[in-house]
């Protein structure tokens, strides 16, 4: 009889400590699942802020190239001033830009753009690039490296450089593209 | 006698303490992430504001005005720094959020702008004024930053001045019957009495207090009226060195057009004012080197082929 008990006692807390057991292994399940679930949501909402964060800074790095295009003209670095017989808005003074070109490595984070390239436009003079060697018989100056790339803005501005007949210094302006590249953050 | 024990089990146990941790975590995470947004919003509204101030580049104008609202009350902290060849303007905006005002170290920076302004501006309107400053070219455009909250009337200015300020029609700014139209700060000309800012136009002095600043220009002497003088000094330092590097450029457009037969005879000069924007310590010496590009101004005026 006593023995039968004591089988009987020995059941009933083996029984007890596996549901212990069960319950323990349970809440860790749980608690995994819990954490596994916060750690996921918390991923989720990174990525969706860092990807408003790099839309946001592409966004402004367009509009910085959109306004600039406008004015950059006008910025001393480029502008024509009076330097030729009449003054002129949306004037690039284009001696002043290959002497810009020159010292292009001061300028490197000046503007906030990715690059700037002046593209003539008539006449024609294709994609030879200007080097104080060929100047004036080029068709594109690019003031930063590498030229422009990814989305670019443009703007029609007139090009002025003084030039020579036979001996008699003028004023020669030509048509031209005023190209803002920017990078889309990615 | 039996004792009243609160039983509790493991499993709530174990439940409570993992729920107050997994709560604690939540809401320090969020309160983080409503703290990074707001630095978020402040360095975007920072960097905008800058990139606003694109358009204000001066074509053939003597002082240009505009505005910009922000959508709330906000705190703009203008900084400048002289690192790099031009130097940095930094721009730091803090913006009122549940009544308080937002912590950031997040600073938009930019090299080609000049913005004078006092330190912090604050409200929600900003009024925008730029104007060129030609030292003897044009070096760059002033912009001088004001909030709607602050009203200023100039009385006795000169009649330039005073027709330059009426043009613009810029709300805060105001020409003569100074006490009539409760301005904040009454920028006078003539008498010192009763101002808070005094313009000693003659000599290119601008007196706030004790504090002196030198200027040769309208286009600075707005900026020294509108900014605070550590701002003023140190941006007037960044224009100097954008003065040496558009001189050094002046030298090298003068090579080029030499090719084509045109001698400028400006390089000795130019090189005077490359050492003397070198050797530029405070305002005070802007007077010396005035004589400098009158004198330069008068010989480009004359020359066979303008440089600027």
């Amino acid at each position: 009889m006593v023995v039968k008990t004591t089988i009987k006692l020995r059941r009933m807390k083996s029984v007890k400590k596996n549901k212990a057991q069960f319950k323990i292994q349970q809440m860790a399940f749980m608690l995994l699942a819990v954490t596994l679930f916060f750690v996921l949501a918390g991923v989720f909402v990174l990525t969706f802020k860092l990807s408003s964060i790099k839309e946001s800074a592409t966004e402004i790095s367009k509009e910085n190239a959109q306004l600039l295009v406008t004015k950059l003209a006008n910025s001393p670095e480029f502008s024509c001033g009076e330097a030729f017989d009449y003054s002129k808005v949306a004037c690039i003074d284009w001696d002043k830009v290959m002497a810009l070109k020159q010292s292009e490595d001061k300028y490197k984070d000046f503007w906030d753009v990715s690059n700037i390239e002046i593209r003539k436009i008539y006449p024609d003079m294709g994609d030879v690039e200007c080097t104080s060697s060929n100047y004036p018989d080029c068709g594109v100056i690019r003031v930063k490296e590498g030229g422009v790339l990814g989305a670019y803005i443009s703007n029609f501005v007139i090009l002025c450089r003084k030039d020579s007949i036979e001996g008699s210094v003028y004023d020669k302006c030509e048509i031209s593209r005023l190209m803002v590249s920017y990078n889309p953050v990615s | 006698m039996d004792k009243g024990y609160l039983q509790i089990s493991f499993a709530w146990l174990f439940a409570i303490i993992v729920g107050a941790f997994i709560l604690f975590l939540a809401i320090y995470f969020s309160s983080k992430l409503i703290n990074t947004g707001n630095e978020e919003i402040s360095a975007k509204t920072g960097k905008e504001f800058g990139v606003l101030l694109n358009p204000l580049e001066t074509g053939f104008e003597s002082l240009k005005s505009s505005s910009i609202l922000l959508p709330i009350e906000s705190r703009i902290y203008n900084k400048c720094t002289l690192d790099g060849v031009f130097g940095r303007q930094l721009i730091q905006v803090s913006q009122k959020s549940f009544g308080k005002w937002t912590e950031t170290d997040l600073n938009a920076g930019f090299s080609n702008k000049y913005i004078f302004s006092e330190n912090p501006i604050e409200g929600k309107r900003y009024y925008i004024l730029s104007a060129p400053f030609d030292f003897p070219f044009k070096v760059a455009d002033l912009i001088s930053i004001t909030s709607q909250n602050k009203k200023y009337c100039f009385q006795d200015a000169p009649e330039d001045v005073a027709d330059e300020i009426s043009k613009i029609n810029q709300e805060n700014l105001y020409v003569n019957n100074c006490s009539a139209r409760k301005a904040n700060v009454i920028i006078c000309f003539g008498n010192e009495n009763g101002c808070n800012v005094y313009v000693d136009y003659n000599n290119g002095i601008v007196r706030k207090g004790t504090d002196s600043v030198y200027f040769e220009g309208n286009a600075l002497m707005y900026s020294a009226i509108f900014a605070d003088k550590a701002i003023y000094e140190c941006q007037l330092k960044r224009l100097m060195k954008r003065v040496n590097t558009l001189a050094n450029l002046y030298i090298d457009k003068a090579n080029f057009v030499a090719g084509v037969g045109c001698d400028t005879n400006l390089n000795v000069d130019l090189l005077a004012l490359i050492n003397a924007a070198d050797n530029f310590r405070e305002s005070s010496d802007i007077s010396s080197i005035k004589l400098l590009t009158d004198e330069m101004n008068n010989q480009n005026g004359v020359a066979m082929c303008r440089l600027w």
